[in-house]
């Protein structure tokens, strides 16, 4: 066991709290964000042919949330490189720390 | 005609349920070690088929898409509800949860908030959420079992609770990683082949999900010539407020399930927690995204072949759905056409008419049945598996008898799971709402009790004991009188009805939790170290305002 650095561990969880709360707003503003104006974005889309509104409640919505949870995935996994996490010993060290009673 | 219709859906369902069994042997004759071990060797990515296929039920994969159509775009409310929650779920919860490493929502409640009390309050609102939940998915069984022996729905669920009480008992083969993976992938081709075919037959496309935004404005303007408010006009059935709560109610409801949560705690490392919810989104989505087009396509069919003919001669499939007591038509008008307006469908038979209305065939009929059966049971079994390690394991081991046997304990799981399915079965023998809306009552409660103390739980360290405590009690209260008074007694706050009673039972539980807690007693700075040491990947500790790397 060694310690970090306290400016290093803060910056860690400012790092990873700062993407969450993008993605949160991201999140926000095409489920929330859209029905809360749904009535003014009903012109229809080209090619796909739908009412804009719908076609986010239908499929844009849930495709971003698709998207923003892989990216998630992908930039935490970048993160915690940059701050030399190896995920070997993160697995070693979490088995077996599941209490069963 | 009939008859091999019958043994084709019934022979599709025997050899799936025989795929599922016979996997489930076969992974537990390998099995050396314990029950959830082995679901740690799986990849992040089968972890998200299995979440899958438990998330899907009765309400996505029978009553969604009947929703949709009936709502228009205030169905909508259901794809973005029960699809954006695994935000709230992988991002604020699972892998914090993960890291805490506790396998059921009362453990870790019991344990973050130190209090007996909090653990049995837990415990008795899993049995609550689990309860209701389960009565859509036995009403869910009533109407794909109802419609195979053309009998009553009603008689159907019976004969769905001798099924789901023997399937359940069997206990293991619900955690069995691979079975549900099979299930995943039963369902999924059983959903989205009728959806191709009725793609291909409307738009000549076979990909519906970029054909059927034409069939949508083409909907409207058919409801424009029968002089009705257009098919995705906004808010038409319910007021803007009420969309919000539902959406609210559905996400919230989502990160606080507690069989949804249990499948984060049996994956190896927070990384993998991010992961498998990554995929189980993925796989969950491609069912969510199709259930909107599978309306839109009933709905033309509906529209464009079905009314508009004389009534004398209705295709056979009427008269079996209405032998159901789930559809109804009458020539209201007296002039022998059907009109579209005389039309009485209910949502729940929207998923399982279709497919013989659009003339699919038997095979895919057959295959829509067991993709039913499959999306019902696995869900109603895990769901009761919960009720009765709640029972059985939080309440009468942790608290009524202390040194209770294994084979006592056993015992009264058993018990537990027999006598819920029977009693869930009694209240859906007579359901009171529609597959989707009682689900989304679960939800409401897990909104208005699960998701504040686990949100608060994991990211306040403040938070304690007399707060949860209080927290879930009174949005346990709100949510449950909310939901009777606006079904029953017809009373709604800026028109949000029943199903959108999460977002008031959440605030106030949040509000009470931060209230009482901040006029108590701090937990222990033990406690408050293990909060802060969520916000760190395994390899990082969190002690006295330290962080340490192993």
């Amino acid at each position: 066991m060694k310690k970090i650095d306290k400016a290093v561990a803060d910056a860690y969880s400012r790092e990873k709290n700062k993407y969450t709360i993008i993605y949160l707003c991201i999140w926000f503003s095409v489920s929330f964000g859209v029905v809360l104006f749904a009535d003014s974005l009903q012109f229809e889309m080209p090619i796909l042919g739908f009412p804009f509104h719908y076609f986010m409640g239908a499929q844009g919505a849930v495709v971003t949330f698709i998207i923003l949870l892989f990216v998630n995935a992908k930039v935490s996994d970048h993160i915690d490189v940059k701050y030399g996490i190896d995920e070997g010993a993160n697995e070693q060290i979490s088995s077996g720390k599941t209490l069963d009673h | 005609m009939e008859n091999s219709q019958f043994f084709v859906s019934l022979t599709l369902i025997l050899i799936t349920f025989g795929i599922y069994i016979g996997i489930a042997i076969y992974n537990k004759a390998r099995q050396t070690s314990d029950f959830y071990v082995a679901s740690r060797g799986v990849p992040p990515v089968f972890n998200g088929m299995a979440i899958g296929a438990d998330w899907m039920s009765a309400a996505s994969f029978i009553g969604m898409a009947g929703t949709v159509m009936l709502l228009g775009y205030d169905g909508l409310a259901y794809i973005m509800g029960w699809t954006g929650g695994y935000l709230l779920l992988t991002f604020l919860l699972a892998p914090q949860l993960r890291k805490y490493g506790r396998y059921t929502v009362p453990e870790f409640i019991g344990d973050r908030y130190n209090s007996h009390t909090a653990r049995v309050i837990a415990a008795i609102c899993t049995i609550i959420i689990s309860f209701t939940y389960s009565v859509g998915q036995l009403s869910g069984s009533g109407v794909v079992i109802g419609r195979l022996l053309e009998v009553d729905a009603r008689i159907g669920t019976m004969i769905g609770v001798v099924l789901i009480a023997f399937y359940a008992a069997f206990g293991g083969m619900k955690g069995i990683t691979w079975t549900q993976v099979a299930q995943y992938i039963i369902l999924i081709i059983a959903y989205l082949i009728p959806v191709i075919f009725m793609s291909l037959q409307i738009t000549n496309s076979p990909l519906p999900w970029l054909s059927y935004g034409h069939v949508v404005s083409e909907l409207g303007e058919l409801d424009r010539q029968l002089g009705l408010s257009e098919y995705f006009a906004p808010f038409e059935n319910g007021s803007r407020w009420q969309f919000i709560a539902l959406m609210f109610t559905l996400m919230a409801g989502t990160a606080g399930l507690p069989h949804v949560i249990v499948r984060f705690y049996t994956v190896s490392t927070m990384k993998a927690a991010r992961w498998s919810g990554a995929w189980a989104l993925l796989f969950i989505g491609i069912l969510y995204l199709s259930a909107p087009a599978y309306a839109a396509f009933s709905r033309f069919i509906l529209m464009t072949n079905v009314a508009g003919q004389p009534i004398d001669t209705l295709p056979a499939w009427t008269e079996t759905w209405i032998n159901t007591n789930l559809l109804q038509i009458a020539d209201e008008n007296g002039d022998g056409i059907l009109q579209w307006t005389e039309i009485m469908i209910a949502n729940d038979i929207v998923v399982m008419a279709t497919p013989e209305i659009a003339n699919l065939g038997v095979f895919v009929i057959g295959l829509m049945a067991a993709g039913a059966m499959a999306a019902a049971l696995s869900t109603a079994g895990g769901l009761m598996i919960s009720i009765s390690s709640s029972f059985a394991h939080d309440i009468y081991y942790r608290v009524l008898r202390p040194n209770a046997t294994d084979a006592r304990r056993l015992y009264v799981g058993r018990i537990t799971i027999v006598s819920a399915t029977i009693l869930a079965g009694l209240v859906a023998l007579n359901p009171p709402g529609a597959i989707t809306q009682i689900v989304a009552w679960a939800f409401a409660l897990a909104s208005g009790t699960f998701f504040p103390a686990l949100l608060l739980g994991v990211w306040w360290k403040r938070a304690n004991g007399p707060g949860v405590i209080s927290g879930m009690v009174v949005g346990l209260f709100v949510t449950l009188t909310y939901i009777f008074a606006a079904q029953y007694g017809g009373f709604t706050i800026a028109g949000i009805i029943d199903t959108g009673a999460g977002i008031f039972g959440a605030t106030a539980a949040i509000i009470t939790n931060i209230v009482v807690s901040l006029n108590t007693k701090a937990p222990s700075q033990k406690t408050q170290d293990e909060v802060k040491d969520l916000r760190y990947p395994e390899q990082m500790t969190y002690q006295d305002g330290d962080v340490w790397m192993k």
